[in-house]
């Protein structure tokens, strides 16, 4: 496994190379660019303000109350944000591989660099959008802390790197031999969006009395909810994760990447066939 | 006696027959459960097959379509990982499976150098050095360098994947009937920078339909029948063998009559694996 990850990393300038032919390709084909990846966040974070924030005008629970620097709209962007990555990061996480079988059937280079480098590539798209978050928490009158600079954004960004890793790896892998997962990916993409606290504050549910405490508990249980929760603690510190939260989705994170590396090695040879 | 470049000792691989196709995941747990998975259809298109290479031979194989000669080179390459036995190569590998291989339309001509340049391991100051070489190699019209690739014609995309293949300094090569290829004049320079290669004392395993290649270029033969290895000689006497199978399985078949132009025959230019 060790001397595995080495052989990545010897090949590092062959992901950054992959990395950059991706970005060249994408960028040069639409005219807009740049733009077009900042459209769909701010597109979203308009109609979910919209329809939560206007529409259904209640108690929409951000964390520190509602007059909390910020308020629902840099909540809102300060989620979707991350959240855009992680999305597009398990969309195309089924074709890390098979869109690369042509390289992968006659060049000599560890497997391991597809899912690395699909993961490295959407990690720099998201890297792009901090500007914007940026421009939209200084309009916004958002305020962030040295704890939440220092550790909750490197711990947040750290862990959805490594749980995205592992789902890509776990994707990829299944996807060269099985055809359903493309769809399973976009249940589950869905599924995860709700229920993972990107627009409606975690509080309404960890803390409310509607829903049964098993049920709760399981919420928790979502290594995905943490790691939104600490994307959101940046700006508001009430929604600081607590001990719980934090260890399922840190732990969660690492589970996921082994499962998803030891699928990789396991199937890599019937993988190596099908392609 | 050296340590040998390439080594193989008791080679095989095995692929189910529905290989190719993606399973439902219905089909899948119906196929778990009557612990199909090693039963039905599943074949060697390489198996027991142990050899050794030495530093500066060249090794051609022969053999029908679908008797694993692709196969072998891929398990040499490392692209396909062996279910029994192992093979070892020591030294850096030039694998020419496909000589588009790594190539992107969109990009041009000079961005696919450096990309595919370093997919092959190339440094960046390397490829620079070399770059007017590859594209004078090529022959590519005036300003189509800074052209994206899809509007290459198809000659012109393998002339380029073949001009940045003769760069390489990969001590080991491994050639799946990618040499001769455009048109007489290109042949020739092709043959030149191969023959410059196995100058330099480089090891070469060359897969090819072409009985004039393999004997101009290769000084033994590896004759594989139905994924066995059936002989490991010199060129002359592996391709008399592959031959005498041909013309007996042709008899077999059809009578004298049609001799073995029916069959497959070596000149013939199938390539289907």
């Amino acid at each position: 496994m060790a001397s595995r990850a080495l052989a990545v990393w010897q090949n590092r300038r062959v992901v950054s190379l992959l990395v950059r032919r991706d970005l060249k390709v994408r960028y040069q084909s639409s005219i807009l660019g740049y733009a077009w990846s900042m459209l769909e966040p701010l597109a979203m974070a308009g109609v979910y303000f919209f329809v939560f924030g206007l529409i259904f005008d209640t108690d929409r629970g951000v964390p520190g109350g509602a007059d909390a620097p910020g308020g629902y709209p840099l909540f809102l962007i300060s989620g979707l944000l991350p959240w855009l990555w992680f999305a597009q990061s398990l969309g195309q996480a089924p074709n890390a591989i098979i869109s690369h079988s042509k390289l992968i059937t006659t060049m000599r280079m560890p497997r391991e660099i597809f899912p690395v480098q699909a993961v490295a590539a959407k990690f720099v798209d998201y890297v792009f959008t901090w500007p914007v978050l940026l421009v939209f928490a200084a309009a916004l009158g958002g305020r962030t802390s040295a704890w939440g600079l220092l550790v909750w954004l490197p711990l947040a960004v750290t862990a959805q790197l490594v749980f995205s890793l592992g789902m890509t790896f776990l994707l990829a892998t299944v996807n060269v031999l099985v055809r359903d997962v493309e769809r399973v990916v976009r249940i589950l993409n869905r599924v995860l969006f709700y229920s993972s606290a990107i627009i409606i504050p975690s509080a309404l549910v960890l803390e409310s009395d509607r829903f049964p405490a098993w049920f709760v508990t399981l919420f928790q249980f979502n290594p995905l909810l943490g790691i939104f929760k600490m994307h959101h603690a940046v700006w508001y510190p009430a929604d600081a994760p607590g001990a719980l939260v934090l260890s399922t989705s840190i732990g969660g994170a690492i589970l996921i990447l082994i499962a998803g590396y030891a699928t990789f090695r396991r199937l890599e040879a019937s993988m190596l066939k099908e392609l | 006696m050296p340590e040998p470049v390439i080594e193989a000792a008791g080679l095989g691989i095995r692929f189910s027959a529905n290989r190719g196709r993606r399973r439902g995941l219905r089909e899948v747990l119906a196929g778990l459960r009557r612990g199909s998975r090693t039963g039905r259809g599943a074949f060697w298109p390489v198996r027991d097959a142990s050899f050794r290479i030495h530093r500066g031979e060249c090794v051609g194989i022969v053999g029908k379509n679908g008797s694993g000669k692709s196969t072998l080179l891929k398990l040499i390459a490392g692209v396909l990982i062996p279910d029994e036995g192992r093979v070892e190569v020591r030294g850096r590998v030039a694998p020419l499976l496909e000589l588009r291989a790594g190539f992107n339309g969109r990009l041009t001509g000079r961005e696919n150098i450096h990309l595919v340049g370093s997919l092959h391991g190339l440094s960046p100051e390397v490829i620079d050095a070399r770059f007017d070489e590859v594209v004078e190699f090529a022959d590519l019209r005036e300003g189509y360098i800074d052209m994206p690739v899809r509007h290459y014609s198809s000659g012109m995309k393998v002339r380029l994947g073949f001009a940045l293949v003769a760069q390489l300094d990969h001590p080991v090569m491994l050639v799946d009937e990618v040499l001769a290829v455009g048109d007489e004049e290109f042949r020739q320079k092709c043959y030149r920078a191969i023959e410059g290669m196995l100058g330099e004392d480089r090891t070469m395993v060359l897969v090819s339909h072409s009985e004039a290649d393999l004997r101009r270029f290769c000084s033994r033969g590896l004759y594989l029948k139905n994924g066995a290895l059936a002989l490991d000689a010199d060129i002359d006497t592996a391709l008399r063998a592959y031959q005498e199978d041909l013309r007996a399985e042709g008899e077999q078949r059809g009578g004298t009559a049609r001799g073995p132009a029916g069959a497959d025959t070596p000149a013939g230019g199938d390539q289907a694996a």
